[in-house]
Order: C-alpha cells, then structure tokens, then sequence
C-alpha cells in the first residue's frame, strides 16, 4: 500500500496541482480528520433525518396512499441529489486546501457509510456469529468449520458451487459478448433481438420457476402426455421420459442452464453498450489495412471492451457464488445439487443452525478473495496507464 | 496510448459507424448468417418465456392434460383459452395498493443508490485520497455478501436502536441558551435520533440501496474510470471545479451506464420478494406485488396456473422501463471504454 | 485563521443537525407505521411491544395461502374483527413461512402469532425463550385438554409450561380409490394390511396396476414416502414404540421400524403394483400422482395422501369437479397387526405477544361456532382439532367422514402427529427425505444403509 497513514502528502497531488496552494499543518491535518468525517457522515445522516421526518410527516396527514407514494417518490429521488449539492457547497465554504481533501470523503464517504452499515456489518457479525453453537449463546472454536469440511452434502456443495463459478460466467459472458457483437451489425431488429435476450431478465422469479418447469417438467411413460418441452422433444425421438431435475451430475447442468438464460441479458447489455463505444475509425482503419471481421473482432472490439469484459465476469462470478433461488426452487438441494447459498440458508432457517450456516457464509466470503486480488491488479494497471 | 479525444469521436461517432457497419465489410451473405444467428438465439430465449405466455391463457384442466406448444396444431379449439387467470389475479384483493406500493419503493430505491454511486463512482476515478484503493476494494468484496446474511442484523438495527445522544446535553443546552424560543428538551433530541424503520417504506429504500451500491459502484467506476483522462483535464483547466466538472461533463456522458444500472436496479427491486417481506411484514398494509402475487399461490400449490399471468402482469412495468431506457444504449456512446 | 473559519462551519453544520431534529419532533415524530392508522399507533415500537397497551392490531402469519389464507382471514373478520371495536387481525400467509419467520424473529420482529406447521419449532422456540407460555396467558391447561384432547395440547409442552394451541388439522390416513373401478372389478375396501396385499394381489392378476405413488416435491421431494412409513409404524410398531421413535429414543435401524421401511416396500418393490415402477417414484410428482387413476380405463386403483388430495384431482375446482362418494372416496389405511391409528398433520398457534388482545382473538378464533364455520368453506379440506367440533359441521362428506376418523382415534389415544414434523429439521426435513429418495431409488437391497445415514443425521 502506498498510501499509508504516516505519509503526508497523498499521491497524486500533481494532478491536483491547479488547486493545491498551501500545504495544511498540523492543525490543518486535524481539520481535515474532522471535516472528512463530517463530510462522510452529512449526506447519509442528512437523507434519514429528511426521509423520516417527512414520512412522519406525511403519516400524519389524512392523505391517498397514491399521493403519498408520490411525494416519497420526490423526497427519495430529488432530496439525495440535493443532499449532495448542499454539502458541496459548504465544503466550498471551507479553505482550499483543506476543502479539496475533505471532498473526495463527501463524495465515497456516504456510499462506504451504508455499505458499512448495510453489508460490512453484518459480513463481520456472521463471521463472528461462525464461531458459535446453533443458537449462538457459546462460542465453540472452529466445530462449525470442522462440520462443512465433512459433512458430505456440504462437501458436494463446495464442488457443486466450483462448477457453477466456472461454467456459468463463461457461458453467459460467450453467449452475451457474441450476441451483441452480432445483433450490432443489425440495423433496424437491433433493439428487438436485445430485449429478448434481456426479457428473462424482467420475469419475477416465481414466473421464472414456472417457465422452467415446463421444460423439465417429467411424467411417468404412459400416464399422459408430456407437458415438459425437454421430454416431449426426448420422447418424440423414442426415448423414455426423463427425470431430468434428478438425473445425477446432469442436474447440475440443468440448473445452470436457468442462470445462464435469466443472467445473459445483463452481460449482454453492459457488453453492448461497451461495444458501441468503440470508435468507428478504429474498426475503419484496422479493416482498411485488411483485417477480416474474426481479426477485427479479437484485436480490436475485444482489448478495447476489456475492462467491461472484467467487470462483467467478475459480477457473474459473484452471482454464481451466490447462485440461491434456483435451486432452492428447483430441486431444494437434493438429488446432489446443493449449492454453497442453498447450504447457508438451509443450515440457518430449515434446520436453525445459525453457527453452521454462518461458517458456510464465511466460507463464501473467503471465496471471493482471488477475485478481489484480480481486480486490485486490474484496477492498478488502469490507473498506470493514465 | 489508443484513446482518442472524446470531441472528435463524439461527433463522428454518428456518421461513420453506420456506413463501415453496412458498406464494403458487411456483404448481404454475412448478414444473413447474422441475421439467422440471431434469431436462432432469440428463438431458444423465447422458447420458455412464451410457453409461460400460452400457459397463462388456459384454464388449469388444459395445462396439466397437454404440452402448451400443442394448442399451434389445435389453435382454433377455444374451448382450452381464457383469460380467467389475468381476470383473478387483477381482481384479487389488495392488488391495486400492491401495485402502488411496489412503485413507491421501486423508484427512490432505483435513484438513491444510483445517485450515491455516481457520485462515489467518480470520488473513485478522479480524486485522490487516502484509502482510496482499500475503499475500493471493500466495495468489490462486499458483492459477495449475501443479503440472507444480513437480514437479522438489519432487523435488529431497524428495530431497537437507539442512539444515546445524552453526551449531547450540554452542547444542546448551549444552542437552547442562544435561542430560548426553541422548546425541545434532550429526550426530544433522543426520540428524534431513534431509529424505527421496521414496516416502512424508508427501511426498505435503505436496505435497496445499501444492497445495490456495491455492484452500482463497481459498473460505474468502470465506466466513469475509463473516460479519457483529457477530457477531464480539459474541463479543469477551463476552471471547472470537481461539482461542474461532474454535472456538467461526466453525467451527461454516462448515461448509458447509468441508465443500464437503473435498468437492472429497478428490475432487481422490482421483482424482489425477500427484503420486501422481512422490512414490511410487520405493516400488514405494504404489500408489494410479489408478495400480493405470491399469496395467489395455494398452501399446496394448487393455484400455481394463477402465477403464470401474474408473471406476465408484473413482467410489464420492467419491460416498458427497458424499452424507454434502451434508447440511452444506441445513442451519445463515447468515450466509454476507449481505453484497453 | 482558515481553521477558526472551519471550525464555525462545524458548528454550523451541528446547528443544522439540531434543527434537523427539532423539526423531526414538531411535525409529529411519534406516528407509528407509514400509512398505518395513525391515532392508536402512538409509540408503538418495533419488537417486543408493551404488554399494557393495546396496539389494535393483531398480526398472524403462517403458511395457508390461497383459498386458505382467504378463508382465514374470513373468518378472522366474521368471528373476531366484527365482533369487537377493540383490535383488527390481519392474517398474513406466505410460501416460505417456515424460513421467513424464523428471520422475523431473529430479527426481533415476529409476528403476534404464528401458525407453525410444525410443533417441533413450537418447542424450539420455547427453548430459546423466544414464546409466551400459555399458562401465563391465563389459560387452563385442563379445560384446553378437554377441548383439544391431550396428545395434541402436550405436543406443545417444553419444561412443565405449553406453548402451543392446536389449529387447522389434516388428516392423513386416507387410501383414495377410484369407486366405478371398484364397483368394476368387484373389489371390496380392505380393512387389514393382509387383505390390502391381498387386493392389490388380485388387481394384478386382474391386469390392474393397484398403485399410484408420487413422492416427488420440488425442493421437499421426498415427504409423502414419509407419511407411509409413519402410517405404518404407527400400526405395527404401536403408539409407544411411534413416540419412542420421534423423539430419537428408537433409531431407524432397530428392527421395529425397520419393519416398516420392509413392509413399504412390499407395495412398491412388488413388480406390477406401482404405476410406473419405484425408480419412478421420487420424480412423480405428488400433485400429479392421482391423475391416472381417473383416466378411462384408470391406469391405476388406489392412491395413499392426506385429505387435501382432492384439490388436485382432475378439474378441481371447476365445473367437471369429481363428484366424493360417486367418482372417488376413500377408506382409513388398514389396521397392521389388530392395531389401528390415525396419522394427521396440522399447525399450532404459538404466541409472541402476551396481550389481552391477543388473548381475545385466540379465544374468539377457537371458539366451537368459527372453527365448525371453517368446514363450510369450499376448497377447504382441513380439520377443526376441537373435539366438539362434529362430523355435521362439514358441509364435504369426505372431510365429514375424516374428521369423524380422526376424532375417533384422538378420543381413543391411537391419533399420532406427523412424525417428521416432530423431528429435527435436520431429520424430518432433511435426511428422512433424502434417504426415502435413495431407498425408492436404488432398490430395497441398500436399506441398512439408507437407515443408517438417517440415523446418523439424528445423531444416534
């Protein structure tokens, strides 16, 4: 780290060099300590303290819940903007050279204030919680992680969740970079083609659980017809209806097939808009001196979208870490398809172990550090290259 | 160093990206092949959705007697179509509030933490401070905290926190000296600061955008971050400070990401049934759709037919966002990611 | 200089935090809910709630949804809501209940009361303190024994105290058939688990298959194996050896109850008495499973599965509804070794809030005139667990006549609770599902296995 707490001067005051005109003392130093938590703290505070005292507000009145949905509406939207807008002012108010290292603190302070609060909190809480018995009363060492490392549906869980983070990602990151390179090239059924792809997006989960069960939908051979798009298909060639939710191994598969239908439309929109960023004269001159349209493609559109390519498959990474709903609904875990999620949530409110659950959550976050570490490299390398 | 001046891409992006799409590479053959990749992808896509669509128009005997996809060769038997499903999810109790409730906490719950990261988004590309990278990186380990993990915690705050502001007293007492026409005692100031946020609108828009920044922050950093570092420089030396720089140059060229943010954002919030139904249970009369729509559901399951025309109901509003957002998608793409 | 100007800046933001509050405070702070009714919610907070005021709400969440949860609140309203100006109860049902309200109370926002489907989590949330005693409440133990029978009053029982007030009971002892088939063939509803063999016997060498069996439930796959194997043991092993067995003091692998896991599988592992084979059976979904035993010519006889069965038969709930007693009806699973019994299922009120509001809508709630109300219903297949609540009070003749059987067997002491639900989750919903699958799955060659790995996961 660079930017250790001893160093005086942050590192990049030279590009500061327009507004820096003095160096803050040791009073100033302080100054800016108080004024940076101030700053941190003013908007978050700020836009509770508005929002509650108008909701109190409008609780009050004898109002339609129509118009009072409005007015939250405007507080909500126009009220944190305007937030923003205060407080910058006020720091402008301030002396220059401490108000400019006092704003970058107004501006990420509130957003690390309500992850700390809405998210860090409670990852530290469940590690903690981790160390204890199921009804968190005693602490009892690492029994709970003893319990996921032999436990065999945890253990299959593990490996299940491993496929998920590998396969799931690539698909959907493939599907979706493909699709939008392709549906680019289209003039007018451009935007149609992509909210298709986008629509699943847009089903609610339990519309969503629905859908799938009728493609996989099974019914035993000779009691009716097959409502399951996958079976009548399967059975129309001469084969036997198929479990498929149960088939071993497959069924993993299967279940991935649902994420990677519901998931692309969010690869595939980030990845769009990336692509349309990529100057024309690029592509024109990289095709003037012969490039065909793969080489256009893989030495060109690629490097220049790559870093929405990383941030893209490190979001779908997450989201496969974290794969939940589709299995629970599904298949609950059975049938060798626990998932790491499925386990956490199955161990904290089926079974009301919350110290087993927990140790599966912190193996969760533990997962995501590789992640964390490429896109720390990433990060680097971007600011480098400024 | 590839990037090029935003200014200059900015105004030829219109012009000379259509004729190198079509003109001299693209040749009638290849975009036919195109085209049928394409459909053939969208059709696999739809396949799903639009038995779900067909499902939602027939009456239970016909779902669970036929495959949907068998009423093509059997279309004009209108005998198995109804619309009796949409009729009673629309007809079903509590669904108007629901509705109204759903958009209540699906806006401000799309545009706080939008707003908020935009702002963080750009402290993270263009300032300097200390901890910066460290911050950044909590951001991005802080995705993959499952929201189930924070949900008792949450409650917990929500419901019985109380901040001790009795420390406060004297300071107060000197405020009430300067100015003895404000009335308000200590406890005033403590009953003020308690947090209640169980079963109200509020809880929710705050546990929303607290859910949300992280990926809102991660997606716009990227963005923002990747805007030509001239075009900053530009804008400083032409005296814009930090706040015009922002509004007047870097949201104007975000909206694209700022707009596909909100898209999925607003979906998210949308369609959301677990944080809806932990932060408003305890107020009987904020249902929100899902929650309304999952009520339709039988103990057993046996009105699940209702859910299929629910999903098409509740599948509109998101689609009609998308739509009206797309347009952001195709035009004054710029700088965005000119940078390898 | 520049930091006495920042430092009157900060007192000015202090201000302006101040008069923030003394705002919050004089447009009326002390609302309660948003949107709520706002005049009697003065002060109500989060959770715990003060037990001297009445909050004029009372909050019931389970997991009845659809017909039921209407049905519910119906009554909530006719018996309850209207009959007092003292208190609204809302009921609130939700798919995910049994997860979702463990959250709420963690999070110290539980509701009122809560309708577990399950006496074990009754228990457990007495354990952690977490309930209100009904002796505390001010209830009788001895007049609630005499209105609900005592087995299902000491279901509810954890350190000398009760916790629980039985609600919504289902029966589950029923064999469904096909009654045109069977006045076919000629065949006569056996009374035995003998003459039960028997029959299916027969049926096959009729050329009928006898069984549909559908175990298959999504994420629950798994559960109605489950209910064989307890209507069984609750028969051969008898009631001492079925309690013995709930609560982990009789393992799976002993040989009583390994008996039935045998004679279950005598019906499933028989060639030609289970539609579609047992390896089918884990993905033939329970709702689905009935189906071919009402298509022409029914591709199977009979059909075991609790009373609320018939809301899937074929056109449920329409207009080409199977008519009970004519197209289908059921008779009480068979007597295994002369003994009889009745397996049931059902949820139990447990109380969060000690109030006498609350007090008075259990007492309105469980009164004889809504809970014989319940049964007019349609679409409603459950049954009132008070004893003076009679076959009369149904207006379906098929819930009439089971809750006439159940009633029966509660007075003469061989009515049983679901045996997975009074086992740990970490059994009753899980491993005692997962093991059925395996033991449907794989054959009957593995079971000392499958038994083991249960009794395992009951940490015997």
């Amino acid at each position: 780290m660079s930017d250790t707490l001893t160093q005086p001067d942050l590192e990049g005051d030279e590009s500061e060099v327009v507004y820096v005109d003095d160096s803050p003392g040791f009073g100033g130093t302080l100054a800016i300590i108080f004024f940076a938590v101030l700053a941190t703290l003013a908007v978050p505070l700020l836009t509770y303290l508005m929002l509650n005292a108008g909701f109190n507000f409008l609780a009050d009145k004898d109002l339609p819940p129509w118009a009072i949905g409005l007015a939250a509406i405007l507080v909500g939207t126009v009220g944190t903007f305007a937030l923003f807008t205060i407080v910058d002012y006020a720091i402008k108010l301030l002396p220059h050279n401490i108000g400019e290292r006092v704003r970058p603190y107004a501006w990420a302070g509130p957003a690390m204030v309500i992850v700390g609060i809405f998210l860090l909190y409670p990852a530290i809480d469940t590690v903690r919680i981790s160390f204890m018995n199921a009804t968190s009363t005693e602490y009892i060492g690492f029994e709970n992680y003893v319990y996921v490392f032999t436990d065999p549906a945890s253990l299959r869980s593990l490996r299940n969740t491993l496929g998920w983070v590998f396969i799931v990602p690539i698909v959907c990151v493939g599907i979706g970079l493909g699709f939008a390179v392709l549906a680019d090239r289209l003039q007018r059924t451009e935007s149609f083609a992509k909210s298709m792809i986008f629509l699943p997006m847009a089903i609610s989960f339990i519309g969503a659980g629905i859908v799938w069960r009728f493609v996989y939908s099974f019914r035993i051979e000779g009691t009716g017809e097959q409502i399951g798009v996958l079976n009548a298909m399967w059975t129309s060639l001469g084969n036997a209806p198929v479990d498929w939710l149960r088939l071993a191994g497959w069924n993993n598969i299967f279940l991935m097939i649902v994420m990677v239908w519901l998931q692309t439309g969010f690869a595939m929109v980030i990845l769009s808009a990336a692509i349309k960023g990529v100057p024309g004269d690029i592509l024109e001159a990289a095709r003037i001196d012969g490039a065909t349209e793969i080489q256009v493609f893989w030495r060109v559109v690629v490097p220049s979208i790559m870093s929405s390519i990383v941030v893209v498959y490190t979001t779908m990474m997450i989201q496969a870490l974290k794969v939940f709903d589709i299995v629970w609904v599904m298949t609950g875990g059975q049938a060798g398809t626990e998932v790491i999620a499925e386990r956490m949530i199955r161990q904290m409110f089926t079974f009301r172990d919350f110290g087993r659950g927990a140790a599966v959550a912190t193996f969760m976050f533990l997962a995501i550090v590789p992640i964390m570490i490429l896109n720390i490299r990433r990060f680097r390398e971007e600011e480098a290259q400024r | 160093m590839s990037a090029t001046t935003p200014t200059t891409t900015e105004a030829e992006t219109p012009t000379k990206l259509k004729p190198s799409k079509e003109g001299g590479v693209s040749n009638p053959a290849t975009l036919w092949v195109i085209r049928i990749i394409v459909l053939a992808i969208v059709l696999i896509w739809l396949v799903p959705a639009i038995g779900l669509l067909i499902t939602s128009l027939r009456d239970q005997a016909a779902i669970t007697s036929s495959g949907w996809w068998t009423v093509f060769t059997s279309i004009g038997d209108f005998s198995q179509w109804t619309l009796d499903n949409y009729n009673q999810v629309l007809t079903s109790q509590g669904f108007d509030s629901a509705f109204i409730n759903t958009m209540v906490v699906a806006v401000p719950a799309t545009i706080m933490p939008i707003t908020i990261a935009t702002f963080a988004a750009y402290a993270f590309s263009w300032m300097e401070f200390r901890g910066r990278t460290a911050m950044f990186i909590t951001i991005i380990g802080l995705m993959a905290v499952p929201l189930q993990v924070a949900l008792i915690p949450l409650l917990k705050l929500y419901g019985g926190f109380d901040f001790d502001v009795s420390f406060l007293a004297p300071v107060y007492q000197f405020f009430i000296n300067l100015n003895p026409n404000v009335d308000v005692s200590i406890e005033t100031v403590r009953t003020g600061l308690t947090i209640d946020l169980n079963g109200k609108f509020l809880g929710l828009w705050l546990a929303h955008t607290g859910f949300g920044l992280p990926l809102a922050i991660y997606l716009l950093r990227n963005y923002i971050g990747s805007l030509p570092s001239e075009l900053i420089e530009s804008a400083r030396i032409d005296g814009a400070d930090h706040f015009a720089t922002f509004t007047r140059l870097i949201l104007p060229l975000s909206v694209p990401a700022l707009a596909s943010f909100a898209i999925f954002q607003f979906l998210w919030v949308f369609n959301d049934y677990l944080v809806a139904l932990v932060f408003l249970s305890t107020n009987p009369g904020n249902d929100v759709l899902t929650i309304a729509l999952n009520k339709l559901n039988g103990s057993n399951g046996e009105s699940w037919y209702l859910l299929t025309a629910g999903a098409f109901i509740s599948m509109i509003v998101p689609m009609i966002v998308f739509f009206s957002l797309q347009r952001f998608f195709v035009r004054g793409m710029t700088a965005g990611a000119v940078k390898g | 200089m520049r930091i006495s100007r920042a430092i009157a800046l900060g007192a000015v933001s202090a201000m302006l935090l101040a008069g923030c509050t003394t705002n919050v405070y004089e447009e009326g702070a002390f609302a309660g809910g948003g949107g709520g009714d706002a005049a009697d919610a003065a002060g109500g907070g989060g959770g715990g709630g003060n037990e001297a005021d009445n909050t004029g709400q009372v909050l019931v969440s389970g997991a009845n949804t659809g017909v039921e949860g209407a049905a519910l609140q119906e009554i909530y309203d006719t018996y309850v809501n209207e009959a007092q100006d003292d208190f609204t109860v809302t009921y609130s049902g939700s798919d995910g209940f049994e997860q979702e309200v463990i959250l709420q109370i963690e999070g110290g926002t539980p509701p009122d009361v809560a309708s577990f489907p399950q006496p074990g989590a009754v228990i457990e949330q007495a354990e952690q303190g977490n309930l209100v005693a009904l002796e505390d409440l001010g209830y009788d133990i001895e007049e609630l024994n005499s209105r609900f029978g005592e087995y299902l009053v000491s279901l509810g029982e954890y350190d000398g105290k009760h916790y629980g007030i039985p609600d919504l009971v289902n029966f589950k002892s029923a064999v469904w058939y096909n009654v045109p088939a069977f006045e076919e063939g000629g065949y006569e509803t056996p009374e035995t688990w003998d003459e039960l063999i028997a029959l299916s016997d027969q049926m096959v060498a009729d050329g009928l298959t006898p069984w549909c069996l559908g175990t298959g439930s999504d994420a629950a796959t798994g559960w109605p194996g489950t209910d064989w194997i307890e209507d069984i043991t609750l028969r051969q092993a008898g009631v001492d050896d079925y309690d013995a067995w709930v609560n982990g003091e009789l393992p799976f692998s002993s040989d009583s109850i390994k008996r039935s896991w045998e004679l279950f599988g005598d019906i499933i592992f028989t060639d030609g008495y289970v539609l579609g084979g047992a390896n089918n059976i884990s993905g033939n979904d329970f709702r689905d499973a009935p189906d071919p035993m009402f298509q022409d010519p029914p591709q199977c006889m009979m059909h075991r599965q609790a009373t609320f069965i018939t809301n899937f038969f074929p056109g449920a709930g329409s207009d080409d509804e199977l008519t009970a007693g004519e197209d289908y009806d059921f008779f009480p699973f068979p007597d295994i070794d002369g003994n009889s019994g009745a397996l049931m299922a059902g949820q139990m009120l447990a109380i969060f809030r000690n109030a006498p509001e609350v007090k008075e809508y259990l007492d309105l709630y469980t009164a004889q005139e809504p809970q014989c109300a319940l049964g007019t219903i349609a679409g409603i297949s459950f049954i009132s667990p008070r004893l003076d609540v009679g076959e009369d009070c149904y207006d379906n003749i098929i819930i009439a006549q089971a809750a006439g059987t159940l009633n029966e067997a509660l007075n003469s002491g061989v009515a049983r609770f679901d045996g997975s639900d009074l086992m740990p989750p970490e059994v009753g919903s899980g491993e005692f599902w997962n093991s059925m699958n395996n033991y449907t799955d794989s054959g009957p060659d593995n079971l000392d296995d499958v038994l083991a790995s249960i009794d395992a996961a009951f940490g015997n």
